[in-house]
């Protein structure tokens, strides 16, 4: 066997800068207040916005409030979408004198032929009608302009409508850059039954260059980041019941975490790694949020190339943005809503500039009182869901000549795939790990 | 959501003209209520900290910070203290009138809107 030779392969490097004050709470108190501060935060920036937008749409008509609208007069109105869900669920469903033959237990999906859409501003609301605003496809807390006019009936009848579009994206330089290459990796799910820790080990393996030839290893040098989207952990539901444990049941608790620490230690030891927060890991339960305690990685958090991130995750590096999250948001786009796959949500979370539109009506939030930090300001280059049944992707072509590379990043433990994106073009592909043993 | 009267002041009950601002201390306020008749009296009012809630907040002042309450424009009042929502106001470009900035920092005024505790 030939002896290793004596150059030595470097790993690339890129500059990181991170964007993630925006979701950090730590600064925010709490005194009490209720969501219609966020709402009216949210509000006021889209209004200013599309109100920007409108005289390049229609600018031969009058913008009005809800309140001031005259039946037959046409106009544009601005405000917040409120869909009306009969399938819903609610709280006093399950007080309710009369139980209805629907179970209480929860379908997958809550859209209902009946649903209706509702405008509301500060001064009013108003229902829709008119069959240009499927109410399937829209949900409560977008945005948007529409063109139409109040019927006898007291409705808004709609004829047109003006989504924000994509934010505007600062130009990349990419034609003169060399292949460089970041990995987005997300449910892991160590701990849980489903994953096969040979399957990460292969990952971390591949990614720090202890496979495969040097042809291999090369191709591996170019790998400059590593993202875990989400999901890293999974603790058995048992453990959680609320009960005092044992101390072998305690032990049980943190073995997972020991576990992923072993491996991202070795990860750290070789390149940058974000690692995000999502719904199964020990973090707060509303969105944004917050990064991991570093005190869940004693090996990892030494080295300064481990980094915890907030969920969602901001970030650019060599100047391309990314952005993206650990899959609440478009989770429960999925619940509520109905597009042809999990790419279209994303692609409409962007024209609607908003990263979870449902927050806060049906997925949890943190009650900012002066901004709605989910709204999206400039265009990333990379827009990233973890945590999806499986991997998709999708370039996106701006009004304005911005460009977006989607991802739908799918869950480690259930298909043993990584998404794999070239810096140089956004062009991404898998990275498929398995197991095949002959018989 | 209800959309609110035109006329804001019918709200609140308007100034009498002989009333006289109470600034007694709250043991005299107790003894005024409960001495007298045995006819039923409505309930005084009452709020968290359990004095009498009988000032009567109509001077100019309170009536300038009312009405900043009451603007839409400035988004919900409950829940933000006046500040708050002045310097949200400010942030967002609303050009909230400069005025109640120097009320509130002056300090003499209470620091949440005037649902403030009482919804």
């Amino acid at each position: 066997m030939e002896v290793d030779s004596p150059e030595q392969l470097q790993r690339k490097q890129s500059t990181y800068l991170s964007f993630d004050e925006n979701f950090e709470i730590q600064k925010e108190v709490y005194r009490g207040q209720q969501y219609s501060q966020i709402y009216f935060a949210r509000l006021h920036c889209m209004r200013a916005l599309l109100y920007s937008l409108v005289p390049n749409w229609k600018s031969h008509l009058p913008v009005c409030t809800v309140l001031g609208l005259e039946e037959g007069k046409e106009c544009i109105i601005v405000g917040t979408l409120y869909k009306h869900m009969k399938l819903k669920p609610c709280i006093l469903d399950e007080y309710s004198k009369e139980r209805s033959v629907a179970p209480l237990v929860k379908p997958h999906n809550f859209i209902h032929q009946d649903d209706y859409l509702v405008l509301e501003d500060e001064s009013g609301r108003v229902k829709l009608g008119g069959t240009v605003l499927s109410p399937s496809v829209y949900v409560t807390g977008v945005v948007i302009a529409l063109h139409g006019k109040e019927t006898s009936a007291g409705a808004f009848f709609v004829e047109d409508v003006l989504e924000a579009g994509l934010p505007p994206q600062i130009e990349r330089q990419l034609k003169s850059r060399e292949d460089k290459y970041v990995v987005f990796v997300s449910g892991l799910s160590i701990g849980s039954s489903s994953s096969n820790p040979l399957l990460f080990q292969l990952l971390v393996d591949h990614i720090t260059g202890h496979l495969g030839d040097e042809e291999e290893q090369g191709l591996a040098a170019e790998i400059v980041h590593l993202v875990i989207a989400g999901n890293s952990v999974e603790i058995s539901r048992g453990l959680l019941n609320g009960q005092n444990l044992a101390s072998k049941d305690q032990s049980r608790l943190s073995e997972p975490f020991k576990e992923l620490d072993i491996q991202l230690t070795q990860i750290a030891a070789s390149l940058p790694l974000d690692i995000m927060p999502g719904s199964s890991d020990p973090a707060n339960f509303s969105l944004p949020q917050q990064p991991l305690n570093r005190c869940l990685f004693p090996g990892s958090a030494t080295y300064n190339t481990f980094r915890s991130c907030t969920n969602p995750h901001c970030f650019e590096l060599d100047n391309i943005r990314f952005l993206g999250t650990s899959g609440q948001n478009i989770d429960d786009l999925t619940k509520y809503s109905e597009a042809k796959d999990k790419l279209d949500f994303l692609e409409s979370t962007l024209r609607w500039r908003h990263l979870a539109p449902t927050t806060p009506n049906t997925l949890g939030c943190y009650p900012f009182t002066d901004r709605d930090p989910f709204l999206i300001d400039s265009c990333p280059d990379v827009y990233f869901v973890g945590n999806q049944e499986k991997y998709e992707t999708r370039l996106v072509k701006g009004s304005e000549g911005q460009s977006v590379r989607l991802i739908c990043i799918p869950r480690f433990c259930e298909t043993g795939v990584a998404v794999v994106v070239n810096m140089r073009n956004l062009e991404c592909h898998a990275l498929t790990f398995g197991m095949q043993f002959s018989s | 959501m209800a959309t609110p009267p035109k006329n804001i002041e019918g709200f609140y009950k308007q100034k009498k003209s002989n009333t006289s601002k109470s600034k007694s201390s709250n043991s005299t306020k107790h003894a005024a209520a409960t001495s007298g008749s045995n006819i039923a009296q409505p309930p005084a009012l009452v709020s968290h900290g359990g004095s009498l809630d009988l000032e009567d907040d109509f001077d100019e002042e309170q009536q300038v910070l009312r009405q900043f309450d009451m603007n839409m424009e400035f988004g919900p009042c409950i829940g933000i203290p006046r500040i708050d929502r002045w310097e949200r106001a400010r942030r967002l470009g609303l050009n909230p009138p400069k005025e109640i900035e120097s009320i509130l920092k002056r300090g003499k005024v209470k620091r949440q809107s005037l649902f403030g505790g009482r919804t």
